[in-house]
C-alpha cells in the first residue's frame, strides 16, 4: 500500500504494509540508516525521531501513524555541511564512544532545547532519561548538551 | 602460531599512496571508540608529511591490512604504533629517492612539504611520483623518523574523524551496510543451546512470497526481501529439537601458593574470612549483533563488528567449508561490545544464510536474541581467609575463586590464570598468598567481558581490605598504604584520597569508599562517594579517579575511557543480574535488565591521568571499571554500616543487612 512521508522535509512516497515500523522505512526504504534499531520495544531509545514536535520511537510507530506528521531524524539535525550547535557541541566533547546511543541521544536533546534554550542539570538528565547507553558516556553528554544551550 | 609471531612489514600491506594523492594507511587493530583511526591518521600524517585530511585509515579489512590478532585495549595498539610510523617512514624516504632521480637531484638536498616533495623550487606531488608502480618493500627497523619539532598533529587533542559521521547519522555501522539485491535473514532458534534439530516442518512458510527456509546442521534460519516478513516466517517454521546439555570445563589451577601461608593463618592474632557473591551479567550492547555476508562461489566478502577479523575469518571458512584466503572480512563501525565480539556468531550465521540463498544477506538480531543466545561474564564466589598479626598487618592470606571459563582460550593453566583468573593476586606486599583459581562447570554460555575476571576478583579483595582495616579500626587508606611496597599504586592510591577529599566530614547517610588496581600495568585509584535515601537506594554523588597508564599521548582519550569504565561497572555494581536456569538465559528485555540511564550518572565525575611519562603507555579500556565496585560497596559501608558481599547492591540487600 503507498504512503506519504514526509521526512526532514522532504516528502517521499513508500509501498509497504501500513503497520511497518516507521524504523524500518526509514532505514530500508528511504536509506536514512542514522536511526538505529536497538529493542524494538521502545526501551531504549536508538531509534528515536522528532514526529510532530515531539520525540517518538520510531520503532513502535507504524508508517501509518507516521504519514500524518512532519519527521526529524538525526540526518535533518545539521544545516547542509553546518552542524547544529549540539552536533558541534558532541564533536568537540567527544560525548561519544562507539556512537550507537548518538543518533537518538542528539533527538532528545534537540527536542529539549526547542522547548526549554537554558535546561539546568536536572532537565538534561530527566530528557535524556530514556536514551540507554552502555559505553557510559553520560557525563560527557551531559556537558555537551549545556554547553549547546549556552550558545 | 605464537603471539609474538610477526611476519616482516611489508610496506604495500602499511601505506599506500594512491593515485588522486591521498594516503591510504593500513592496519589490524579495530577501532571501538577508543580512537586508533585517528591516532593513526595523526601519526601517519606526520611521519609521511601530508595534511591530515589526505589520509584515510583502513582497519582490519583482512585483504589489505597485515595478519593480526586481535585487539585487547589500547596495550595492543601502542605497539602498533611504532611499526605504522617506520611504514610511513620508509615509504616518504622512497618518495625522496624517486624525486632525486627525477628531478637529478641527490636525495639528501631535497625535503617534503604537504604531500610533496621539493628541491626548494621546484614541487613533485606524491601521486606523480608513483608511475604506475607502487611502493613496496621490507620496512627497515631503523628507518629515520621525522624528528619531533617537525610533527604537527601526534599527540595534539583533536575530534575524532568519525565524530561527524556518528553525529550526522551517516556512519555506517554493520546494520546500515546495503548491497545490490541483498536478504535479509532470521534464525529460528532453539529452546536451548547446544540442542539438535529432530525435525523441520516448513509448510507454513512455503507459500510466503519470497522466503526461503534454510537448514545447515542444526543451524536452521530464513531469509525474505524483508526484515518484518523474515522475522514473521522464522516464527512460523515449526523445528523440533533434542536438547543435548552443553556444559563447561571445569578445573583447578593453584595461581601462588606461598610456604607458610596455612601455619601462619593458624598462628596468627585473629583470622578473618568472608565470602563474596557476583552474579552472571550481560555484556548487553546498545546495538544488538549483526552481520552482512555475501558468498559467492569463488569467495566471500562479510562485513561485522569484531576486533578480531581474521579469527572471524577462520571461523567463517570453516562453517561454510571454503578456503579461508577467500573469505574477505571488512570490519564496519560498531556498537560497543565490551568482548562479545570476540565471537562472530552473526557473521556466521549470515554466511550459512548467504550461502544457501545465493545472494547477500543482513542478520540483524533482535535484542531478545542478544540477551538470550550472547555469552554472559560468569557468575563468580570469591572466599578469602587472612590472618591478622599482632601489628595489625596481614600475616597471611588465602583466596578461593570459584567462576566458570571466561574465554574459550583452552585450559592451559597459564591462559586460565590470565583470564578466569585476572587479577586474583592481590597487589599488596609483605606476607605468604595462596591464591587459586576453580574453574566450575556450567551451562551458561560464558565469556570475557570488559576485564575478564578482573571485576570480580578486585570486587572480593578491595571489600576485604575494607573490612580488614574495620577489625583493626584503622583507617582503610592508611591500611592499605601500609600493605603497599610498589611507588605508583602509593601514588593513585594517596592522589585519589587528596582529590576526593578522603576523611573530611559527610553528612548524614553518605560515605566514601577506596579501592584501587594494577591491571596489566595500569595502575587505578578511585573513590566512590554516595547518599542512601531512607529506602537504601544508593546514589552516586560523586566519583573520583587517578589513573597511571604510562606514558600518555591523548589524555582525554584516556579520560573518556576511564569515565565509561567506571559508568559501566555502577550500572554492574548497582543494578545488574543476568537470570539463567539450565543454560537458559531467563532476561529477554530492558525492562527485565535495567542499566544505569542518564540519572543514575555520578553527580560529579573527576578522572585525572597522571601518567608516568617513563613507563610503557599501558591499556586503559577497561581498568577503569575494575574497582569500582569495591569503591560503592566500602561507600555504603561507611554510609550506614551495611556490608554488602553480594552484587547487585540494591535497597533490599542494604535494607536487610541494617535491619
Ligand atoms: S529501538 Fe526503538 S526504543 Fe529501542
Ligand atoms: S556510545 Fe556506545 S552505546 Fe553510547
Amino acid at each position: 500500500m503507498k504512503q506519504t512521508l514526509t521526512v526532514n522535509g522532504e516528502r517521499h512516497e513508500v509501498d509497504v504494509a501500513p503497520s511497518a515500523s516507521l524504523l524500518s522505512v526509514l532505514r530500508d526504504d528511504l536509506g536514512l540508516t542514522g536511526t538505529r534499531y536497538g529493542c524494538g520495544r521502545g526501551q531504549c531509545g536508538a531509534c528515536f525521531v522528532i514526529a510532530g514536535g515531539r520525540v517518538v520511537a520510531s520503532c513502535l510507530l507504524t508508517v501509518d501513524q507516521a504519514a500524518r506528521q512532519e519527521i526529524t531524524t538525526v540526518e535533518g539535525l545539521a544545516n547542509g555541511a553546518e552542524l547544529s550547535p549540539l552536533q558541534r557541541a558532541f564533536v568537540e566533547e567527544d560525548a561519544m564512544q562507539c556512537g550507537y546511543c548518538t543518533s537518538g541521544m542528539l533527538i532528545s536533546a534537540t527536542a529539549l532545547l526547542a522547548s526549554d534554550p537554558a535546561p539546568d542539570e536536572d532537565t538534561i538528565r530527566d530528557a535524556l532519561a530514556a536514551n540507554l547507553c552502555r559505553c557510559g558516556v553520560y557525563a560527557r553528554v551531559i556537558r555537551a548538551v549545556a554547553k549547546a544551550a549556552r550558545h | 602460531m605464537a603471539w609474538e609471531h610477526r611476519e616482516p612489514e611489508k610496506l604495500e600491506r602499511r601505506i599506500r599512496i594512491e593515485r588522486d594523492g591521498t594516503v591510504t594507511a593500513l592496519s589490524g587493530k579495530i577501532d571501538f571508540g577508543q580512537g586508533i583511526r585517528t591516532a593513526f591518521a595523526q601519526l601517519v600524517a606526520d611521519e609521511l608529511d601530508v595534511p591530515i585530511e589526505r589520509v584515510n585509515v583502513v582497519l582490519g579489512d583482512t585483504a589489505q591490512v597485515p595478519f593480526d590478532f586481535g585487539t585487547f585495549g589500547s596495550h595492543s595498539v601502542a605497539q602498533e604504533t611504532p611499526l605504522l610510523r617506520k611504514a610511513a617512514a620508509f615509504a616518504r624516504r622512497q618518495l625522496i629517492e624517486r624525486a632525486g632521480k627525477r628531478l637529478g637531484v641527490s636525495p639528501d638536498r631535497l625535503d617534503t612539504a604537504e604531500g610533496t616533495v621539493t628541491d626548494g623550487t621546484r614541487r613533485v606531488g606524491y601521486a606523480e611520483l608513483l608511475d604506475g608502480t607502487p611502493l613496496t618493500g621490507t620496512v627497515p627497523d631503523d628507518v629515520p623518523l621525522m624528528p619531533n619539532a617537525r610533527r604537527h598533529y601526534s599527540g595534539k587533542p583533536m575530534p575524532r574523524l568519525e565524530a561527524r559521521d556518528i553525529v550526522t547519522g551517516r556512519a555506517t555501522y554493520v546494520a546500515d551496510v546495503r548491497l545490490p539485491g541483498m536478504l535479509r535473514g532470521a534464525i529460528v532458534r532453539p529452546p536451548q543451546r547446544g540442542a539438535k534439530v529432530r525435525s523441520l516442518d516448513d509448510s507454513r512458510v512455503r507459500d510466503m512470497p519470497g522466503v526461503k527456509v534454510v537448514r545447515s546442521g542444526d543451524v536452521v534460519g530464513v531469509v525474505a526481501e524483508r526484515e518484518e516478513h523474515a522475522r514473521a516466517a522464522a516464527g512460523s517454521v515449526l523445528v523440533e529439537w533434542d536438547a543435548v546439555p552443553v556444559e563447561g570445563p571445569s578445573t583447578d589451577v593453584v595461581m601462588r601458593d606461598d610456604t607458610g601461608v596455612e601455619a601462619k593463618l593458624r598462628q596468627a592474632a585473629k583470622t578473618v574470612d568472608r565470602t563474596y557473591v557476583l552474579p552472571a551479567i550481560a555484556n548487553a550492547p546498545i546495538g544488538p549483533s549483526a552481520a552482512v555476508a555475501d558468498v559467492r562461489a569463488d569467495g566471500a566478502t562479510v562485513y561485522v563488528g569484531t576486533h578480531r577479523p581474521f579469527g572471524v575469518r577462520e571461523q567463517i571458512a570453516k562453517a561454510i567449508g571454503i578456503d579461508e584466503r577467500k573469505v574477505r572480512v571488512i570490519p564496519q563501525i560498531t556498537s560497543g561490545t565490551y568482548g562479545r565480539n570476540t565471537h562472530g556468531d552473526a557473521a556466521i550465521e549470515a554466511a550459512i544464510l548467504s550461502k544457501a540463498a545465493g545472494r547477500p544477506v543482513l542478520l540483524q538480531w533482535t535484542r531478545e536474541e542478544e540477551f538470550v543466545w550472547s555469552p554472559s561474564r560468569p557468575e563468580a564466589v570469591l572466599e578469602v581467609t587472612a590472618g591478622l598479626g599482632a601489628n595489625g598487618r596481614i600475616a597471611a592470606w588465602r583466596y578461593d575463586e570459584h567462576t566458570n571459563v571466561h574465554a574459550a582460550a583452552g585450559l592451559d593453566p597459564q591462559v586460565l590464570g590470565g583470564t578466569s583468573g585476572r587479577n586474583a593476586i592481590p597487589p599488596y606486599a609483605g606476607f605468604p598468598a595462596k591464591v587459586t583459581l576453580h574453574i566450575e562447570q556450567t551451562r551458561l554460555r560464558t565469556a570475557n567481558f570488559r576485564s575478564l575476571a578482573a571485576a570480580e576478583n578486585v570486587f572480593a579483595i578491595e571489600s576485604f581490605m575494607d573490612e580488614l582495616a574495620v577489625v583493626k579500626k584503622q583507617d582503610p587508606l592508611a591500611f592499605r598504604l601500609a600493605h603497599v611496597d610498589d611507588p605508583r599504586l602509593r601514588n593513585v592510591i594517596e592522589r585519589v584520597a587528596e582529590r576526593s577529599g578522603w576523611g573530611t566530614p559527610l553528612g548524614e547517610r553518605r560515605g566514601r569508599g577506596l579501592a584501587c588496581t594494577i591491571y596489566h600495568g595500569t595502575y587505578v585509584g578511585q573513590v566512590a562517594e554516595v547518599a542512601l535515601d531512607a529506602s537504601g537506594r544508593v546514589s552516586l554523588r560523586g566519583f573520583w579517579c587517578v589513573v597511571d597508564p604510562g606514558e600518555t599521548l591523548n589524555p582525554d582519550g584516556v579520560r573518556n575511557q576511564i569515565e565509561g569504565g567506571i559508568q559501566q561497572s555502577a550500572s554492574w555494581t548497582l543494578l545488574e543480574e543476568l537470570r539463567h536456569k539450565d543454560g537458559r538465559v531467563m532476561t529477554t528485555s530492558w525492562d527485565q535488565y535495567p542499566i544505569a540511564t542518564f540519572r543514575d550518572a555520578p553527580r560529579s565525575l573527576e578522572v585525572l591521568v597522571e601518567g608516568d611519562a617513563s613507563k610503557e603507555p599501558t591499556g586503559v579500556g577497561e581498568p577503569g571499571a575494575v574497582p569500582v565496585a569495591a569503591a560503592i560497596a566500602n561507600a555504603v559501608y561507611a554510609a550506614c554500616g551495611a556490608r554488602i558481599r553480594e552484587l547487585p547492591i540494591t535497597a533490599e540487600r542494604i535494607r536487610k543487612a541494617t535491619s
